[in-house]
């Protein structure tokens, strides 16, 4: 699958992309922002129940080796046990492309390796750069809600945008971890970065 | 008196333009329904087809809660121009994007409900409303309304209606050609016929023809018919006119005969009081001597006047008896029986022989076969031409009298042949007629009506006779019977 990002809203990408670059400037500065509620046209759900499901979501436009198929989809929180129990409500017993989905704590940075979506918390930042060293290379989809996460090497990255939750993608990431993202995942982000489809020679 | 010349012909035209009328409006209407049902089929799918384009499209933009990206898919229904809008609803059932063409009524004005898994198209007017559920990953995740009017239905009835009429007219068209062409092959054939039937009639000459078609069918097969009536009254005319010719022959012919039947009886009635008159002339003389001279007259002379007397009043018996005989055998009925024909002259021979026993004649009789005859009438016929033959061989001292038959080109021919006096061959025709005398009748006495008698018997046996001579060297008469009653 040859993956494109999405053509349309070029303005608006030009501006979040200005965005995000103050945003990285400023980053250790800016992570307190990040907190208190947040209300949506349509879902006045708290910014923890909206990125869960958003990160439940993200397991249906992705697409993981054929090595993995067959394995339980297990979902590593590193982070508060809320946004966890937040997860785990949301799965429900579903399957996901017929794997079963697990939601488990981080313990060591050895478990990433089975994960398949590591999400590190901002709360975790301090421990991000190990757990993205522990993911590197590995079939991990690697979500943050931390403000420079993508220019560390991360995958996905929420970001707020007049209090809606949105994301930021990296497509070299994702081809270092040997991930497919769907082009309808990649229509919704407001930002992506990288060479879309580069090393996707499976 | 001139009728429509082109009747068929037209006829035949009109029967092309309604049949082929009738068929392609018959067709027209048959194909513009079912293009309607197909047409409306077909938007119905495109739809479908659309509304699940879009849906799939804006899964993941309502699972990350993005109107705008959903906006933008379903403003890339703008390029169809049926389609009057759309609207993109979550699985809860409220409105998360929505396209609207300008001007259009609002039939998204309130969504219905949508019940299970599958498209529902619900028809409101010459418009539709379809609801697609958007299924992603087994899960309902939201319905796509697009809502639709069927524009084209009747722009394309008027496509339909310009076609039908166009070929109605290309039709039209073809029928007056072929019409023209039934013209020449049917009705002038028939206008043919017609104009030859009027001169027959007009001219009554029946011996002109119809033209005969090159193809060979029922107007051919009538041509030949009409042909074949005039060549049978052509037949029928000339035999008609052979046998009133013929009848008028006959007549004339019939009218000739008894012209000379006539005149031959005057004369004959002449020839008879002529000749009665003669010795009834003489009676009178010879009454008128006995009277007046009575006295006078010695008893030898009055004898001798007595016995004249006798003789000649025997010889008018004589005559009358003829002349009986010569009127039964042209009136007396026929009665055929078998005859011996030799045993008859034998007869006669011996009978003229004891007449006059001082006579040497020599009878020389052939055995013939019997013949189908009248056997009074032969005897008669016989009995004349044996006893002429004796009458005029009395001057010679030996005579030989004849009596035999010969094959002539097959025809049996009697003769008798004496070798007496004979007759001058010039005069031979006059021999048969009544009261014609070839001789003096002093010298060979004789009513001049025996050998009439004969022609006519054998006449009446369907025979003829003739005779051959020349003086003082004989004469043979030659007779036929009926070739029918011949010996076999």
């Amino acid at each position: 699958m040859r993956r494109i990002p999405s053509s349309g809203k070029h303005r608006r990408r030009r501006v979040v992309a200005l965005w995000l670059a103050v945003r990285l400037l400023t980053c250790a500065a800016a992570t307190a922002t990040v907190a208190g509620p947040l209300h949506g046209d349509s879902e006045s759900a708290p910014i923890n129940d909206v990125e869960a499901a958003y990160l439940f979501n993200f397991a249906k436009f992705v697409r993981w080796p054929n090595s993995v198929a067959g394995s339980p989809l297990i979902i590593c929180i590193a982070g508060t046990d809320s946004f966890r129990q937040a997860v785990a409500g949301l799965v429900n017993g579903e399957k996901i492309g017929g794997r079963e989905v697990q939601v488990n704590r981080v313990v060591s940075n050895e478990a990433i390796a089975d994960c398949s979506i590591l999400f590190v918390e901002v709360t975790e930042r301090t421990r991000l750069a190990s757990f993205l060293d522990a993911a590197k290379g590995k079939p991990v989809l690697t979500v943050s809600d931390a403000p420079d996460f993508l220019v560390r090497g991360g995958i996905i990255q929420f970001v707020l945008e007049s209090d809606h939750v949105r994301f930021a993608i990296n497509l070299d990431a994702a081809d270092r971890n040997n991930l497919s993202l769907s082009s309808q995942l990649l229509k919704v982000a407001i930002h992506v970065t990288g060479i879309p489809g580069k090393g996707d020679t499976r | 008196m001139r009728t429509r010349p082109v009747s068929i012909s037209s006829k035949l035209t009109w029967m092309n333009l309604m049949v082929s009328g009738i068929v392609l409006v018959l067709a027209v209407l048959a194909f513009f329904f079912y293009d309607l049902i197909s047409f409306r089929q077909n938007l119905i799918r495109n739809l479908e087809t659309s509304a699940q384009i879009v849906g799939a499209n804006s899964v993941s933009a309502m699972l990350f809660n993005d109107p705008e990206s959903a906006t933008a898919t379903l403003d890339a229904l703008r390029t169809s121009p049926d389609i009057l809008g759309a609207v993109l609803a979550t699985s809860k059932g409220s409105r998360f994007a929505e396209y609207r063409r300008q001007n259009s009524p609002d039939l998204l004005a309130t969504l219905p409900a949508v019940s299970g898994m599958r498209d529902e198209v619900m028809p409101r007017g010459t418009r539709v409303l379809l609801a697609h559920p958007v299924v992603f990953q087994g899960k309902f995740s939201g319905t796509v309304y697009i809502a639709a009017e069927l524009t084209e239905a009747p722009q394309r009835a008027r496509h339909y209606l310009t076609i039908a009429v166009l070929i109605i007219l290309i039709c039209m068209l073809a029928a007056l050609l072929i019409s023209s062409n039934s013209r020449r092959m049917i009705a002038l054939p028939v206008i043919a016929l017609s104009e030859t039937a009027r001169r027959v009639s007009r001219e009554k000459d029946y011996s002109v023809r119809a033209q005969a078609p090159r193809d060979n069918d029922e107007i051919a097969v009538l041509v030949d018919a009409f042909n074949e009536m005039l060549s049978q009254i052509q037949e029928r005319d000339a035999a008609l006119r052979l046998a009133r010719d013929t009848l008028e022959k006959r007549v004339e012919e019939r009218t000739e005969d008894l012209r000379t039947a006539n005149r031959e009886l005057e004369a004959f009635s002449y020839t008879v009081a002529h000749d009665l008159r003669g010795p009834l002339d003489s009676v009178q003389g010879m009454v008128f001597l006995l009277q007046t001279a009575g006295e006078q007259t010695s008893g030898t002379e009055r004898a001798e006047t007595l016995a004249r007397l006798g003789d000649v009043t025997r010889s008018m018996a004589l005559l009358i008896d003829d002349l009986l005989q010569l009127s039964r055998a042209g009136t007396a009925a026929l009665q055929r029986v078998p005859v011996d024909l030799s045993m008859i002259a034998r007869r006669i021979a011996e009978e003229l022989q004891r007449s006059q026993p001082e006579r040497k004649v020599e009878f020389m009789i052939a055995n013939t076969l019997p013949v189908e005859a009248d056997e009074g009438l032969m005897r008669i016929a016989l009995d004349n031409l044996l006893r002429n033959a004796w009458k005029y061989t009395s001057h010679r001292q030996n005579a030989c009298i004849e009596f035999g038959f010969r094959r002539i080109h097959g025809e049996l021919v009697y003769f008798v042949r004496d070798d007496g006096a004979g007759f001058d061959p010039a005069l031979r025709d006059r021999l048969f007629q009544p009261f014609h005398r070839l001789h003096n009748r002093a010298e060979f006495p004789g009513t001049g009506i025996g050998l009439a008698t004969v022609q006519r018997i054998l006449a009446r046996h369907g025979g003829r006779i003739w005779a051959e001579s020349k003086i003082d060297k004989g004469a043979t008469f030659y007779f036929t019977l009926s070739a029918g009653h011949a010996a076999s």
